[in-house]
């Protein structure tokens, strides 16, 4: 009866920090998203926490242009999906990225977000664009 | 295992109501239940769809609820809740009631009301069959899920916006023979491709409209059913799950719960994509429409959006696609959904859909899909 290593708490904490993390599998290898309980691949529980490196490459993206209501003073907003250079993918929303120059393939880096008082995932230019 | 049928189908209106969704089952449930002619006093247990009763309503507890306003109140329900697959779950549950041997005669039902709240509302409401803590703070929406997903497909397999827009405007046709549809008005490409992005590249016409309405079905073991005219037979009915981050999701130009659940029913009913003659399937936005086509097996992956184009899933043409009008034209109220392409299923294979009618048609497919992919629910059916 253990917890995930990394809760989902924890892992907005460290994103706040301005880290993102990962859990890598000790058994096979496997990296994920946290929360997980047991390895989607090998289903023991030997997760470790693992830091990304924040860097990656939009594999799909959209602008959301009718946005909920949290959001709306928000919109037009780009959300992409994330591959990061470790292997996974996450969701993120674009920031100081012209809407226009946003593309499958762009280099991205991570970029800690603070939307409505909750942490969450953003990602910016890459430092290297 | 017993062989089950379908032996009455009912489904109200679909678009603004100011009744309560109860009500529009219940609407949906006497006429089911004339169509199977049946005495609601044979229906042993009532399986009910309904999303965000407990949003736009403020009910909850909407399967006693649905069958307190039928007039049926002491029979067993259970709700559930798949986001936009929940009365094709239900429905799949009530056939292995009766294939087990539980029950003889089941009701399975859905209905939905979200035109008594603002689009804001219902759109934020939607998003809630998204993950809570990683997708909802960033702002996704449901438009925003399959907008990443006709991204990728279109990177992928150079799908274009006009093909996708070829699905709206084939829907919106189908939808024009369907008394019961939504919106009952043909459209042109060229609205479609005029109309506003909503997340891009999916705009206005790309996008099912929300919708209030009901739906039901009265199925039967085949010693009730063979007493009844026209049973439709259930041959396969199949649920598959996938993971409900984005991110997770390997390939975000596939769905692999349609891939799961539609390889699971062939298998349950001996047939293939071939043998198929007319599918209702989850056409809530125009990509997926053309993701479902290729993860049904009736196209090949990435050839969807070209065999749309070329009017292959037209009505008269070689595997008909929605000829009731789709979520696109007849509507989609969530939680009758699932129910009311059942419905649209067995009528075409009695040969009672008239201008809509798919010619000769003896075989059909249902695909209901749930919120962000991690739900599908595909079934069979046939005749005697």
């Amino acid at each position: 009866m253990t917890e995930s290593p990394i809760t989902a708490r924890a892992f907005f904490e460290r994103v706040r920090a301005g880290q993102l993390t990962a859990l890598k599998c000790g058994s096979c290898g496997e990296l994920a998203i946290p929360p997980r309980q047991l390895c989607p691949a090998c289903h023991t529980q030997a997760w470790q926490p693992l830091d990304l490196r924040g860097e990656g490459t939009i594999a799909s993206f959209t602008i959301i242009r009718v946005a909920p209501r949290a959001h709306a003073g928000d919109a037009p907003y780009a959300l992409a999906v994330v591959k990061l250079r470790e292997g996974v993918s996450i969701l993120g929303r674009l920031v100081d990225i012209p809407l226009d120059k946003v593309g499958v393939g762009l280099p991205v880096r991570f970029r800690p977000l603070v939307i409505g008082n909750q942490a969450t995932v953003g990602f910016g230019p890459s430092s290297a664009a | 295992m017993r062989r089950v049928a379908v032996i009455g189908v009912g489904v109200t209106k679909f678009g603004l109501h100011d009744r309560t969704s109860a009500e529009l089952f219940a609407e949906a449930a006497q006429d089911a239940l004339t169509d199977a002619a049946i005495p609601a006093t044979a229906i042993q247990a009532l399986y009910y769809g309904n999303v965000v009763g407990g949003e736009t309503e403020h009910q909850l507890h909407t399967g006693p609820q649905a069958a307190s306003v039928l007039g049926i109140p002491s029979v067993p329900t259970t709700r559930f809740e798949t986001a936009c697959a929940s009365s094709h779950a239900a429905f799949r549950h009530a056939v292995m009631e009766i294939a087990a041997g539980v029950s003889d005669v089941v009701l399975v039902g859905g209905a939905e009301r979200v035109l008594n709240v603002s689009t804001a509302e219902s759109t934020e409401y939607f998003a809630y069959a998204s993950d809570a803590v990683w997708e909802q703070p960033l702002g996704l929406t449901f438009p925003g899920v399959f907008a990443l997903i006709a991204r990728a497909h279109m990177e992928k397999y150079g799908t274009t916006e006009a093909q996708m827009a070829a699905v709206a405007v084939k829907n919106h046709r189908h939808g024009a023979l369907n008394p019961k549809a939504q919106f009952q008005k043909q459209i042109t490409i060229d609205q479609v491709l005029r109309s506003a992005y909503v997340a891009d590249p999916l705009k206005l016409f790309d996008c099912c409209p929300f919708s209030d309405g009901g739906a039901a079905l009265v199925l039967a073991s085949e010693e009730v059913a063979r007493r009844h005219r026209k049973p439709v037979w259930v041959l396969g009915s199949a649920a598959a799950s996938d993971w409900m981050l984005l991110g997770d999701k390997r390939d975000l130009s596939r769905v692999p719960a349609t891939e799961r659940a539609a390889a699971a029913a062939y298998r349950q009913s001996g047939l293939g994509p071939r043998d198929v003659d007319v599918v209702e399937l989850h056409d809530c936005f125009t990509i997926a429409e053309i993701v479902a086509t290729e993860g049904l097996g009736l196209f090949e992956p990435g050839a969807g959006g070209r065999a749309a184009e070329a009017g292959r899933t037209s009505l008269g043409g070689e595997i008909p696609v929605n000829p009731s009008g789709g979520l696109k034209a007849k509507g989609h109220p969530i939680g009758a959904t699932g129910a009311a392409q059942i419905a649209e299923i067995v009528t075409q294979i009695r040969g009672e859909a008239g201008p809509r009618q798919v010619d000769g048609a003896k075989t059909g497919l249902t695909h209901t899909l749930g919120g962000n992919t991690a739900t599908v629910l595909v079934s069979l059916f046939g005749r005697d």
